[in-house]
């Protein structure tokens, strides 16, 4: 019997309208943990290749980690999986706050739903009263409207999770929201949600979670908030969450800028996390047993752009600030909370209005395409009125709610070469020129372009006591040289194998991988205290890979192959114009052959061969 | 006659993160579970993170309410719960006006903070810590930290109507 957990799964039927309560299958979770491994397994055997990702047939679940709940550092998290409208394949996406920890209360892990619903209906969980109720009324109303009715209805108390505008009107990047400012935001899962006409899940918990040992449990955990407060990273985290990234990333030339054709931009001290700070931070702010505290409360006190609200963090300044040429800060930290309000993934959200920007520049998009609206560099005007024209899909904004790769599909003229994504999906903000391992995760990443699915970071600022932990002294010095390709297919393959474990416990990605404080051991520590569960960390490390073979598996049966594992054109042949980084290239191939050489999957085709798949106890779909 | 010491935070400090409560919980009842926790957290709108504590007030309503004399307050000034003598009736939860006394799910006997400060050890930011009325009020001369628990009374001390 596993400990720590709720122990039942919510099977929900929205085409009949039916609630199941299943137990949660142990073995799947031996094999697979919670989370990210225990979706990746259940939904690889539930979408039926072919399936259209906004179709009743697409399957949504929503599972915590093994840790999720615990007093784990950062021990808050969720995730949430489908096939994603967005890239046509594995889509995966996680977020923070208590909206986890508190199904676990209720006595749940995960729960799936099925089909779509004729009407608009939100499910309501009170310990074991479980309910889809109407949402007629909620149908229409952003993510904070909805979350105040809600929490008034149901009790101050409830964490709430929903979709905005922007989900609803199934725009292909619409997120899906909790705890008011927490995004899962990439995938486009919020269309999918939007597509079974599933509002929102209103939790409220009062049970206990039962931990494995009771005795050890306080002296243990004290020793992991030790270290993670000691950690040097801890108190600039603090203070300037992710938002003073803008500086450090300009200064090392990987700040996406003018959608990805440099890594500097000149007006990067105007949003910076440094002004941020000292202008509009009202106070940091925790999820569920967090000590990095990188979440943000803020406000723009007057001006077109006033609001209050979570966050924001680097992404979103990048995205909708340096790629779009936009030097206004309160525009960017506007048209972030506007995102978050109809939930919306930034990330995509900025990289497509940067396309269309570039391709206005060049004149590839016209008055007559976009209405009037001018689309110049840094028009922060128009930046803020696309965020709202895109959650409604009006005007331009319904071409451009497409993501970049369909809008260039459908406007042609040689747009296409501007798009900067990877499987349709809009690249993050690393400017890969900058640092070659981010070039190659971006195209490994199971979910289209992504930068945490390995979270590559150990050249990031040269953590070469952890290489030499975490791979070994033969890898220096080139491992922790951003600009050499050297091993980066070595480091690539490593993080994923973590990374995915981290988002199959639920503990978040700083302090397992940025600091780089706790590793393999310790989640195998924690899982035993708070799980019970005996694993090593090489049991954690083969599960890991098992996960990323199992969604490469997922991705590969739908027609994706080494073709497809491809930057942008500009990433890969034209130089780096400027910063330290100037000259360079991403040697993408050279890199992908190391990747797929440490995998075990076919140099050719980028497929996993029989023997990995043996060694996993994998089987092809 | 014995000072009376709390444990009280600021909420503009205070940034959510409910270790204190899974302290508590476990320390007290081997569990994570912000029901059976002595204190609790609000999270409310302007950025502001309540965490809220039995206030061991002087005058002590508490103990005035308990029909069976279960509530005493000992010679360290702590008020505690006499498992023995408490049915679990709710007189005292109704009579406090912080909301810091509940029932306990499992035992249904009252139960509360007993000043115990372990979750001030634990804070991470400092936010909440041991004091006396007497304390508070030179930490807080300005007042701004008690208008902002004024001014939110009706939100953090009606958590049973909303729960």
């Amino acid at each position: 019997m596993i400990k720590g957990i709720g122990g039942t799964v919510l099977w929900v039927n929205l085409t009949k309208g039916t609630i199941q309560k299943r137990p949660l299958d142990e073995e799947i979770v031996r094999r697979y943990l919670l989370g990210a491994g225990y979706l990746s397994r259940m939904l690889t055997d539930m979408i039926p290749v072919g399936t259209d990702a906004l179709s009743p047939d697409n399957v949504l679940g929503v599972a915590t980690g093994l840790l999720t709940g615990s007093m784990f550092p950062q021990a808050s998290r969720h995730v949430i999986a489908a096939l994603s409208p967005l890239t046509g394949i594995w889509g995966e996406s996680h977020a923070a706050g208590f909206w986890g920890a508190e199904l676990k209360l209720a006595g749940y892990d995960a729960m799936f739903f099925t089909g779509a619903s004729p009407r608009p209906v939100y499910l309501n969980i009170h310990d074991s009263d479980v309910e889809l109720r109407d949402a007629t009324d909620l149908w229409g109303r952003d993510v904070f409207e909805t979350d105040d009715i809600l929490r008034r209805r149901h009790g101050l108390l409830c964490r709430v999770l929903s979709i905005g505008q922007a989900g609803e009107n199934l725009v292909r990047f619409a997120a899906i929201m909790n705890d008011r400012d927490r995004a899962s935001a990439r995938s486009g899962l919020g269309a999918v949600m939007g597509s079974k006409r599933l509002k929102a899940i209103c939790v409220r918990g009062t049970g206990a979670i039962e931990v494995a040992d009771p005795e050890r449990y306080l002296a243990e955990m004290r020793e992991f908030h030790r270290r993670m407060l000691a950690n040097p990273f801890t108190p600039q985290r603090a203070k300037y969450g992710t938002t003073n990234l803008v500086e450090l990333m300009h200064h090392i030339g990987r700040l996406p800028s003018y959608n990805f054709k440099t890594g500097v931009f000149e007006g990067y001290e105007k949003i910076s996390g440094e002004r941020i700070a000292k202008e509009y931070l009202i106070k940091p702010r925790s999820d569920w047993c967090c000590l990095q505290r990188c979440g943000r409360y803020t406000a723009v006190r007057e001006g077109p752009y006033s609001y209050e609200g979570g966050s924001p963090e680097f992404e979103s300044q990048s995205s909708l600030g340096s790629r779009c040429g936009n030097d206004n800060l309160e525009s960017i930290l506007y048209a972030h909370h506007l995102a978050n309000m109809y939930g919306m993934d930034t990330i995509s959200l900025g990289g497509t209005i940067s396309w269309a920007m570039e391709a206005w520049e060049k004149g590839m998009l016209t008055a007559d395409d976009t209405g009037g609206l001018d689309l110049s560099w840094g028009n922060h005007e128009v930046i803020v009125r696309l965020t709202k024209m895109i959650a409604f899909r009006e005007g331009f904004g319904d071409l451009l709610a497409e993501g970049s790769y369909r809008a260039a599909q459908r406007i042609g003229r040689g747009s296409e070469r501007l798009v900067m994504a990877v499987k349709r999906q809009e690249i993050a903000g690393q400017e890969p020129r900058a640092q070659k391992s981010m070039g190659l995760a971006a195209v490994t990443a199971a979910r289209g372009a992504d930068h945490l699915y390995a979270f590559p970071i150990l050249d990031e600022v040269g953590f070469d006591e952890e290489i030499k932990q975490r791979h070994g002294e033969q890898y220096l010095p080139e491992m922790s040289d951003r600009l050499s390709p050297k091993y980066k297919g070595i480091m690539v393959k490593e993080s994923e194998d973590y990374m995915v474990v981290v988002e199959s416990v639920g503990v978040c990605k700083y302090g397992t991988q940025i600091p780089p404080e706790f590793y393999y051991d310790d989640i195998a520590e924690a899982l035993r205290i708070h799980n019970g569960l005996d694993l090593t960390a090489e049991d954690l490390q083969t599960i890991g890979e098992r996960i990323v073979n199992l969604n490469r598996l997922f991705n590969v049966a739908r027609g994706v192959s080494r073709k497809d594992d491809s930057l942008p054109a500009r990433l890969t042949s034209e130089p780096a114009p400027a910063g330290p980084p100037k000259g360079q290239v991403v040697e993408l191939e050279q890199m992908l052959d190391e990747y797929y050489r440490e995998r075990g999957w076919d140099l050719k085709t980028g497929i996993p061969l029989d023997s990995t798949l043996e060694r996993l106890g994998l089987e092809r779909l | 006659m014995t000072t009376l010491q709390f444990v009280f935070g600021d909420p503009r400090v205070c940034t959510g993160c409910m270790i204190c409560v899974n302290v508590c919980s476990m320390r007290y009842y081997r569990v994570l579970s912000p029901e059976r926790s002595r204190v609790r957290v609000v999270r409310l709108d302007h950025g502001l993170d309540f965490p809220l504590f039995c206030r061991n007030c002087e005058d002590a309503p508490c103990i005035a309410a308990c029909p069976r004399n279960a509530l005493k307050r000992g010679k360290n000034g702590v008020i505690t719960v006499n498992s023995r003598f408490c049915d679990g009736c709710g007189a005292c939860v109704e009579a406090c006006p912080y909301d810091a006394i509940r029932i306990h799910p499992d035992t249904g006997k009252a139960f509360k903070c007993i000043q115990c400060r372990e979750c001030v050890d634990w804070c991470p930011v400092g936010a909440i810590w041991m004091t006396t009325e007497e304390q508070l009020s030179q930490r807080d001369a300005e007042g701004g930290l008690r208008r902002v628990y004024e001014e939110n009374a009706s939100y953090i001390y009606q958590r049973r109507k909303n729960a």
